[in-house]
């Protein structure tokens, strides 16, 4: 089982999925955040944060899931309020219309909680939304692998 | 006149320590190789001397394809030369090709460049991955890697997939069925069109046996070899019923193979004679010949 760690964000990758946890280079004075991609298919060099780039090329089979750092700004806002990340969705958590770029036969589910006092995004497409009940096991499984740490332990 | 005498004698004397001196030193090397299992003669004696001389094991490097039993093909941990945690999983692709590259080597110049090269790219068969593994950031220098790759490459820095796929140096190519998780080819190269060519092979041996195909072909799409593939052939064998000693093992004519598995569905004789054209077997065991000393 792989295991990637970087920026507070631990993860065992189960069998299949493959990952990078990046943060963009400061911008103007304007500090970036941690980003970590998971996917089930390769992911390109060159993808965006949410996924642009990747999701196109998605197979029935495949998924896709981000999890995505806000400021400290951020932190106590309505938005967040949600504490500790979703690690239990279900089939129903998933919609056609719940995506950054429609794509014909895609779905996803979009989250923001805060956890470790950290302000989050999860975002989460499947190949195929009639698929669904057969993948979104799978997201989970990866999703409970996961470890969130205080900003502290992030650097 | 005495004092010359004495002045001899003391010279004489000395030439003689410096002599014996020099003996010695010379038994004891002798001596010293004899015990390495590189002596010549026996200074001790035949009663001293071990039985056959002791075998000096000298290792160079990680073993070469021929030398290993295994052929797994584990993820990939690692980092990217942005400094990116980076993990790659051979399952996401059906076939990846990994090129173990150093931004030093100067053969690897070539691939590097060809990494930037669409028409070059485009020589590989459709749906093969290309991921390009360095050393990890101890060894390599990420600024160089970062100035030798496009964008658009995948790039994992990480010693530990060197280790683990046993990469004799660099340049070095891998490719990794993903479904099965198995390495179904690797090598060296000089020129990315041999490396299309490896990946073709390697597809080739991918298809269901015909009659054409030996054996080695199909163990080596099941990425047997070494000790793994004369096991299976063991349990292939027995699961026909031939057993150690079988004479059918031993054959002095062509009955004999037939003799001791009667029970066993015989098909016609002219089906069992056919073999392929002594061109085509000829061009088959050159072809390996070929694929074996680029390995090396």
């Amino acid at each position: 089982m792989a295991r990637l760690a970087q920026k507070g964000i631990e993860v065992y990758l189960p069998k299949g999925w493959e990952g990078r946890i990046f943060q963009h280079a400061d911008v103007h004075g304007v500090q970036s955040n941690p980003v970590a991609q998971f996917a089930t298919f390769p992911i390109p060099a060159t993808t965006a944060d949410f996924g642009g780039g990747a999701t196109p090329s998605m197979r029935p089979d495949d998924i896709f899931v981000v999890l995505f750092e806000y400021g400290q700004e951020s932190l106590g806002k309505a938005l967040f309020a949600r504490q500790g990340m979703p690690r239990d969705l279900t089939p129903d958590h998933f919609h056609t219309y719940t995506l950054k770029r429609g794509i014909g036969g895609h779905s996803g589910t979009q989250w923001f909680f805060t956890e470790q006092r950290r302000p989050w995004a999860l975002y989460a497409v499947l190949g195929s939304h009639a698929r669904r009940h057969t993948l979104v096991p799978k997201v989970n499984l990866l999703l409970k692998q996961v470890t969130l740490l205080p900003k502290t332990a992030a650097g | 006149m005495l004092a010359l005498v004495v002045v001899l004698l003391v010279v004489v004397v000395l030439l003689g320590v410096v002599v014996t001196g020099l003996l010695r030193s010379h038994a004891d090397i002798i001596r010293a190789l004899h015990t390495l299992g590189v002596g010549v003669g026996d200074p001790a004696g035949e009663a001293e001397a071990p039985a056959t001389p002791a075998p000096v094991p000298v290792n160079i490097g990680p073993p070469l394809p021929s030398e290993r039993s295994a052929s797994s093909a584990p993820d990939i941990e690692g980092v990217s030369p942005d400094g990116d945690a980076l993990a790659v999983s051979m399952a996401a692709s059906p076939q990846t090709l990994l090129a173990f590259l150093s931004s030093g080597c100067s053969t690897c110049a070539l691939f590097w460049s060809a990494l930037s090269q669409p028409q070059q790219l485009r020589l590989l068969p459709g749906g093969v991955r290309v991921v390009v593994v360095t050393k990890g950031p101890e060894w390599e220098s990420p600024n160089a890697v970062a100035a030798k790759v496009p964008a658009d490459v995948t790039v994992v820095m990480s010693s530990q997939a060197w280790t683990d796929y046993e990469v004799p140096g660099s340049p070095y190519f891998a490719l990794v069925d993903g479904a099965r998780g198995i390495r179904v080819g690797e090598g060296v190269a000089n020129q990315w069109a041999q490396i299309a060519d490896l990946v073709e092979r390697a597809r080739g041996d991918e298809r269901p046996p015909t009659a054409g195909h030996t054996t080695s072909v199909r163990a080596r799409s099941l990425g047997l070899n070494g000790a793994e593939r004369e096991s299976r052939n063991d349990e292939e064998l027995m699961a026909a019923g031939i057993f150690p000693g079988d004479p059918s093992l031993y054959p002095q004519r062509l009955d004999d193979v037939f003799a001791a598995t009667e029970h066993l569905a015989r098909p016609p004789v002219e089906e069992h004679l056919a073999r392929p054209p002594v061109e085509e077997h000829l061009a088959r065991r050159s072809a390996e010949t070929v694929d074996n000393s680029e390995r090396h």
